[in-house]
């Protein structure tokens, strides 16, 4: 019996043992991170800023990860310090990670991140700067703002193999008829830009051949043909990558979802003018060409997004 | 509160029930999806499993081998397989999804077989040879009959873990009930999330129930008065409650 006991006492020894040693690993990994963050580029920083960390929070899909890198290493290179936070696929894990206080910077879309906001209300349009008004108004009531917007847009786009493009004569959105099978991702039923949309701007009804898709397999569905049509996203490598076809948006539907950096109203009050140029530049180098080739290397040659972001600052002049 | 309320909306809304997406299509899909499952997971490990608990050899490195199943996340297992499945014509959603669940449900059927037949009590397999039964007569007429509550176990254990989990289907286009978690996830509707949440609740609840009748009407001898003889040897995963020997076969 008492064997038996000291047994079981050995065994949650081990036990607390593991879970301490993975505590403390953890957090070792997260100080380091921060402070070869700081501490490799305190010295050729021209004015090492003084504020709080700048935690940028990374949803799960790579052009997320790639951005967040981007504007990440471009502040770390000026001497701020950054720490990444992933969250999870959807905003409202981002948004209350603002308010607690665990993230203060986002790489977002203008669109999506209204529609968001404004619980789908449908005032997102493709007009990029009346889009930006409205989420400035929604974020300022949350002590957000938005910077400035880049020129890539990442919106939804409805793609077709080449062949059933052919096949039944499909160029533009408005060619597609009811009963086409689409693939897209499970918020389309409710995501103006989606099935709602085909059916206001266009009057397509895809409803009934419509199956819901993690994003990640939407790709491999379409190249199977076991659906027609696929909502992907526009700075996606695969398309190119293909040769799909994307069908044309004669009639707006496809909101402005530019890329755009969420931040809190602390970060600009901190760090100030100087801040704001660094973050507003590495904006405006990002176009929806490079953002795709960028893509296409995560996503195809499986290269990190890490590097990816560092070849990328460095081709642009912003290393 | 609020989500309760949008929950109360969705599941008090006639037409979330009807169509293709509605709840009563979603529910039946899902049973049969855990329900082909199972089966094959009871196919492919109950005569090996029985076997080799009948002639005690080899059940030691069998159930380590089929354990390591366990270790593979069955959301791994269906993203791996996806590809596959589309390549060779199996298509989106319904075997994708019942790939992954067959090897999750192999386990608990395996391993609790294999310890239910191996471990009859030595004096009644004795017994029953003394009285010139032959091995399969043995296996047929005394281990298997012996091991029935533990076999039932298994298959109750397994299927819990099959309707659970045959909701990730979801991500590969397999409208089960996970579908409602995923898409009340993605458009912030939390009546659709709950509903699906609750309602793979409720489908495990009733498996449990019918397992529960089935062994029960199964095995009668297993009686609640005995359940308080806990056997000490008992293994694993391996209800306790279930290891008391027949009081007559």
């Amino acid at each position: 019996m008492t064997r038996k006991i000291r047994g079981l006492w050995a065994v949650l020894a081990v036990l607390a043992l593991l879970a301490g040693a993975c505590g403390d690993d953890s957090g070792d990994d997260s100080a380091s991170d921060e402070t070869t963050a700081s501490g490799d580029t305190a010295s050729d920083a021209s004015v090492p800023p003084d504020g709080p960390t700048i935690t940028i929070g990374t949803q799960d899909f790579g052009e997320s990860a790639i951005l967040s890198q981007i504007y990440g290493q471009a502040l770390i290179n000026a001497g701020y310090s950054v720490e990444y936070q992933e969250l999870g696929g959807f905003r409202d894990l981002e948004v209350p990670a603002f308010e607690s206080g665990d993230i203060n910077f986002a790489p977002e879309y203008v669109a999506s991140m209204l529609e968001f906001l404004n619980e789908f209300a449908g005032e997102a349009t493709s007009d990029v700067d009346e889009t930006l008004g409205l989420l400035e108004e929604q974020l300022s009531e949350i002590g957000l703002q938005a910077l400035e917007p880049a020129p890539a847009v990442d919106t939804n786009t409805f793609v077709v193999t080449p062949e059933k493009a052919d096949e039944l004569g499909l160029s533009g959105i408005g060619d597609l008829t009811d009963d086409l099978t689409l693939g897209a991702p499970q918020d389309c039923e409710a995501n103006a830009f989606c099935l709602p949309g085909l059916d206001t701007v266009y009057g397509v009804d895809l409803s009934s051949g419509f199956t819901p898709l993690d994003p990640g397999v939407i790709p491999d569905a379409l190249e199977n043909d076991e659906i027609d049509v696929a909502v992907l996203f526009s700075t996606s490598g695969i398309i190119a990558d293909k040769g799909w076809i994307v069908l044309e948006d004669t009639d707006g539907l496809l909101a402005a979802d530019n890329i755009v950096p969420v931040v809190t109203d602390e970060l600009v009050d901190t760090y100030g003018a100087d801040f704001e140029t660094l973050v507003n530049g590495v904006s405006a180098a990002i176009t929806t060409e490079l953002l795709t080739a960028a893509n296409a290397r995560f996503d195809i040659d499986a290269e990190d997004a890490d590097v990816i972001a560092a070849d990328f600052l460095a081709d642009n002049g912003l290393g | 509160m609020s989500a309760l309320n949008e929950f109360t909306t969705f599941v008090t809304t006639s037409e979330n029930y009807w169509g293709e997406r509605g709840i009563l299509i979603r529910t039946w899909d899902h049973l049969r999806l855990s329900g082909f499952a199972l089966l094959v997971s009871s196919l492919l490990s109950l005569p090996p499993a029985v076997y080799l608990g009948h002639i005690k050899r080899g059940g030691v490195s069998a159930v380590w081998i089929v354990n390591m199943g366990r270790a593979i996340p069955s959301f791994a297992l269906i993203v791996l397989i996806f590809p596959i499945s589309l390549r060779y014509g199996f298509g989106l959603g319904f075997w994708p999804t019942a790939f992954a669940l067959v090897l999750l449900g192999i386990p608990p059927i395996f391993t609790n077989a294999f310890t239910g037949v191996r471990d009859v009590d030595a004096g009644t397999v004795e017994a029953a040879r003394g009285m010139g039964m032959q091995g399969r007569e043995v296996l047929w007429g005394v281990e298997i009959p012996a091991a029935l509550p533990l076999i039932i176990t298994g298959l109750r254990v397994s299927a819990v873990q099959v309707v659970a989990t045959a909701t990730l289907g979801a991500y590969v286009g397999f409208g089960g009930l996970g579908a409602f978690i995923v898409e009340g996830f993605a458009i912030q509707d939390n009546g659709k999330l709950l509903t699906g949440a609750i309602l793979v609740a409720l489908v495990v609840f009733v498996v449990e129930l019918v397992f529960g009748w089935v062994q029960r009407r199964l095995t009668p001898w297993v009686r609640a008065d005995l359940l308080s003889k806990r056997d000490p040897r008992s293994f694993d995963i391996v209800d306790a409650d279930q290891r008391t020997a027949p009081a007559r076969l």
